[in-house]
C-alpha cells in the first residue's frame, strides 16, 4: 500500500527527513551538476550534451517569447526551472535502483528515494513560488495601483468580478499543487500495482508510460506558470488593445 | 486537520522546499541559462557575421569576374591591334629588306661587271704585250740568218712601232 505521505526516514531535530527529502536533495545535485559541467565546459560548437540542453533551453524560451513577448527575460527562469526541477523529480522517482533502496523498519521496507512530486510539501511549495513570483512580477511590471485596480473597483460588479478573482487567485495554489501530486501520485500507485502482478511484463510498460506522463506534467506545470505570468504582467490598457 | 496530517504536510517542509527551489533558481538563472544565452547571441553575431561576409566575399567576387572579363577583353583588343601592327611592320619590313637587297645586289652586279671589264681590258693588254714579244722574238730568229744586225735592228724597231700602232 502507498501511502499518501512520504515515509519518515530520520530526524533532524524536530524535522522528519523523508524520503522524498532525499529525492529533492539528490535532483539538486544532478541539476548543480548539470549546471557545473555547461558553466565549465560550454562552447560555441557544441557537445553532444550541450546540443541536448540547448535543444530544451531553446524549446521553452521561443515558447515563452511567444507567450510573453518583452517580459520573456524575467518569465523564462521560472518556466525552466519549474520543467527542469519537476522533470528530474519525476524521472528519478521512476529508477528502478533508486527507488528499490531501502531502510528495514518493522516488517515493511522505507524506500530511500520517493518522487518528490509525490510529496505535497513539495507541490504545494512550488506552487506558492509560482503565485507569489506571478503576482510580484505584476506588482513590479504594471505597478501597485494598478495591480490592485485588478481586484478592487468602484463598479459593484467589477469588485464582485475582482474578488472572484482573489479567490481564484489562492485556489490557484491548490489547483497547481494537487495538479502534480494527484497525476504523479497515482502513477506511483499503478506501478506499485502493477509490480504487484507481474516484475517486467507490466510494470516496464507502465513506467515508460509514467516517463511520458512525468515529462508532460512537469511540462503543464511550467507552461500554466509561464501563462499566468503573462496574464498578470499584461495591463488593462494593453488587452483592450 | 487529519487530512493535512495523512497527506504528511509539514510548515517547515514546505518553507525548507520554498528556500530550496529559490536557491536551485538562482543558480540556474546565474550559472546555466546566462552562460547558454551568451553562447547563442556569440553563435547569432557569428552567423550573422558569416552571412555578411559571405555576402561581400560574393559581391567582390562578382566585380572581380566583371573586371577579369573587362581586362580579357581589353587584352583581347590589345593582342588583335598589336597582331595587326605586326603584321604591317612585318610587311613593311619585308618590302624594306627586299629593296636594300635589291639594290646591294645591284651594286654587287655592277662592281663585278666593272671588275670583269677591268680585268679584260688587263688581260688584253697583257695579251697584246705577250704577242708583240714573242712576234719580235720570232721576227728576230727568222731575220738572225739573213739580216746583219743593225738591219734587224732597224726591221725590228719598224715592227715594235707598226704594232704598237
Amino acid at each position: 500500500m502507498v501511502s499518501l505521505a512520504p515515509d519518515v526516514l530520520f530526524h533532524i531535530g524536530s524535522v522528519g527527513i523523508t524520503n522524498a527529502v532525499l529525492d529533492t536533495v539528490l535532483v539538486d545535485i544532478l541539476l548543480f551538476s548539470l549546471t557545473y559541467f555547461i558553466y565549465k565546459h560550454h562552447a560555441l560548437i557544441p557537445g553532444f550534451f550541450q546540443t541536448i540542453i540547448e535543444l530544451v533551453i531553446e524549446t521553452f524560451h521561443g515558447m515563452t517569447e511567444q507567450v510573453a513577448g518583452e517580459r520573456t527575460k524575467k518569465i523564462f527562469p521560472f518556466v525552466m526551472s519549474f520543467f527542469l526541477f519537476i522533470v528530474l523529480a519525476n524521472w528519478t522517482g521512476l529508477t528502478p535502483i533508486l527507488t528499490g533502496m531501502g531502510i528495514k523498519e518493522g516488517h515493511e521496507i522505507l524506500p530511500l528515494i520517493r518522487s518528490a512530486s509525490t510529496d505535497l510539501n513539495v507541490t504545494f511549495a512550488l506552487a506558492v513560488v509560482s503565485i507569489v513570483a506571478t503576482h510580484s512580477m505584476s506588482i513590479r511590471t504594471l505597478g501597485i495601483k494598478e495591480y490592485i485596480g485588478r481586484f478592487v473597483s468602484l463598479n459593484p460588479l467589477f469588485l464582485f468580478i475582482g474578488l472572484l478573482e482573489l479567490v481564484l487567485e489562492f485556489a490557484k495554489i491548490i489547483s497547481f499543487s494537487f495538479r502534480l501530486f494527484g497525476n504523479v501520485f497515482v502513477g506511483k500507485v499503478l506501478l506499485h500495482s502493477a509490480s504487484a502482478l507481474s516484475l517486467f511484463l507490466i510494470p516496464v510498460p507502465i513506467m515508460i508510460y509514467e516517463l511520458f506522463i512525468g515529462t508532460v506534467q512537469a511540462a503543464i506545470f511550467a507552461m500554466l506558470t509561464m501563462a499566468f505570468m503573462a496574464i498578470l504582467t499584461t495591463s488593462h490598457k494593453a488587452e483592450a488593445h | 486537520m487529519e487530512l493535512i496530517e495523512q497527506f504528511g504536510v509539514d510548515p517547515i517542509l514546505i518553507a525548507a522546499q520554498i528556500v530550496n527551489f529559490l536557491v536551485i533558481l538562482y543558480i540556474l538563472k546565474r550559472f546555466l541559462y546566462k552562460p547558454l544565452f551568451k553562447v547563442f547571441k556569440e553563435r547569432q553575431d557569428l552567423i550573422k557575421e558569416s552571412i555578411t561576409k559571405t555576402d561581400e566575399a560574393r559581391q567582390a567576387l562578382e566585380k572581380a569576374q566583371a573586371t577579369e572579363k573587362e581586362l580579357i577583353k581589353k587584352a583581347q583588343s590589345t593582342a588583335t591591334q598589336i597582331l595587326k601592327d605586326a603584321k604591317e611592320q612585318s610587311v613593311d619590313i619585308i618590302s624594306a629588306a627586299e629593296e636594300a637587297t635589291k639594290k646591294q645586289t645591284d651594286k654587287m652586279i655592277s662592281e663585278a661587271k666593272e671588275q670583269i671589264s677591268q680585268e679584260t681590258k688587263r688581260a688584253e693588254e697583257q695579251l697584246n704585250k705577250h704577242v708583240a714579244e714573242l712576234s719580235v722574238a720570232l721576227l728576230k730568229k727568222s731575220l738572225d740568218s739573213v739580216f746583219t744586225e743593225e738591219e734587224q735592228s732597224k726591221i725590228v724597231k719598224k715592227a715594235v712601232e707598226k704594232l704598237k700602232k
